[in-house]
């Protein structure tokens, strides 16, 4: 088989390249530590080259990590915010515990100073004004404990008084209703008057212009109609208006937010009158103990 | 001659990025064998002569030794043998497709990496190589392979594509592919 000139310019060529390597290696196997001065100039421009592509990617890498952890940080925002929301509802659930505790503990305390025989009741309805006043309360008493006429007291002062029982609830009349009429006295002048609903918001009360007055003087009851207990607060004046004659008008302010009221108390029957022989000394009588009985 | 530059240079860059990104991403095993892939190319490429092609496979065995601290000589060795074995084999078999050049650089990259073991193992004695550390390598040349496997496709579209935009490609420029002419 005869070779062409080009098959044996090849294999020529052929031996002669794979001979560079092999130079290289049994040079490299004599000395492996050693570089040879082309070696040293490719290294040269060698490395730069690696090293510009280390810090791109390195720049490219940190980027992408950079995106990849603010993707973490929403993802991480989002939920932290959910569980704010959740926090937040829990929140206003423990403000809104708190205030029903604080209502309830005043409550309690109004029962343990006030004499009068009270049975608590709760809040069960409202009837507002069509600008949103509250015009009437319903309690979850019935006609098994109110009657009509019985007073209604919160540990702000004075509601109002039951208007209709019935079986499971009933009405109570505020201060404020234009029905309602009490008796009542300025608690620093002992000015004394009917104390009538006027509006939504207010009531007014006539006293004699012989009694100084000052706006900011509290009323309260003065248990002279023996339907409300004396001393309970009812408001504060806050216009006073001159009357022809000897009259002058007080518009009065309830002390008791109607909207914010939970619990209230229902006064079942006022208290007795104090014991005329309380401070006297009633006869000793001789405790038996445990000593035999003697016939 | 231009063709055999435009791998030459690539090559070289390739093996840069791959050390780069080899550095940045902490990876030390799974890295692709960029230049069997450019080896493998210019093997089945008509355009390429057999001594220009073998003399770019030494050059870039050449600059893989001096990147990755071989014995120098070694991987410019390997590097020729594989070429002559790839050209051997490109007058047998033609690769088309996505899956033939993912098979073929698998095929290279395995080539490459059991021809620089074999000769390493021959001259691990004058080169102070341990030889137990070269067998310790046998157990992570498949994941050099796989690297190389999802790499090749890609590499392989990209040369194609340089080699066309730069007119060195095999066929006539008004017959590109990807040109969409003379179709």
């Amino acid at each position: 088989m005869a070779l062409s000139l080009r098959s044996i310019r090849n294999g020529a060529l052929i031996v002669v390249l794979l001979g560079i390597p092999v130079l290289l290696l049994r040079s490299s196997a004599q000395d492996p530590h050693r570089m040879s001065g082309l070696d040293r100039a490719v290294r040269r421009i060698g490395a730069p080259l690696e090293a510009a592509v280390s810090y791109s990617a390195g720049m490219l890498g940190a980027f992408f990590e950079r995106w990849v952890l603010q993707a973490r940080v929403q993802d991480a925002n989002e939920k932290l915010a959910s569980e704010n929301r959740d926090l937040r509802q829990r929140l206003r659930e423990v403000v809104h515990l708190q205030e029903e505790n604080q209502q309830l503990r005043r409550a309690l305390q109004m029962r343990e100073k006030v004499p009068e025989d009270m049975i608590p009741a709760e809040r069960v309805g409202v009837d507002q004004s069509p600008f949103f006043r509250v015009v009437n309360i319903r309690v979850d008493r019935g006609s098994q404990y109110a009657r009509p006429g019985m007073a209604v007291l919160s540990p702000d002062g004075v509601v109002g008084r039951i208007d209709k029982a019935l079986d499971d609830y009933s009405d109570v009349m505020l201060i404020t209703d234009p029905r309602s009429k009490i008796a009542v006295e300025l608690a620093r002048t002992k000015a004394q008057g009917i104390l009538e609903g006027r509006t939504e918001d207010s009531c007014t009360l006539e006293v004699s212009k012989d009694y100084e007055v000052e706006v900011g003087d509290i009323v309260q009851t003065s248990g002279v109609d023996e339907l409300f207990p004396k001393g309970h607060p009812i408001g504060q004046v806050v216009e006073i208006e001159p009357l022809v004659g000897d009259q002058q008008r007080l518009h009065v302010v309830p002390a008791v937010r109607f909207d914010r009221i939970d619990v209230v108390w229902v006064v079942l029957a006022n208290a007795p009158g104090a014991d005329p022989r309380s401070g006297l000394e009633g006869p000793a009588v001789q405790a038996r103990g445990l000593q035999p009985i003697s016939p | 001659m231009l063709r055999a530059f435009v791998y030459l240079v690539l090559g070289w860059v390739l093996i840069a990025v791959v050390g780069g990104m080899a550095d940045v991403l902490s990876l030390t095993i799974m890295l692709p064998a960029t230049s069997a892939v450019i080896l493998t190319h210019a093997a089945f490429s008509v355009s390429t002569s057999l001594p220009l092609g073998l003399g770019v496979a030494i050059a870039l065995g050449y600059l893989e030794d001096l990147h990755q601290g071989a014995p120098i000589g070694t991987l410019a060795l390997a590097h020729g043998l594989a070429f002559l074995v790839l050209r051997w084999a490109s007058g047998r078999f033609a690769i088309g497709g996505f899956w033939l050049r993912a098979a073929a650089g698998l095929f290279s990259a395995l080539l490459l990496d059991g021809l620089t073991l074999a000769i390493l193992l021959v001259l691990a004695e004058p080169l102070e190589v341990p030889r137990h550390a070269l067998l310790g390598a046998l157990g992570v040349v498949h994941w050099h392979a796989l690297a190389t496997l999802f790499v090749a496709p890609p590499l392989w579209a990209g040369i194609d594509r340089l080699l066309a935009v730069l007119r060195l490609d095999d066929r006539p420029p008004q017959q590109a592919y990807w040109t969409g002419a003379g179709t």
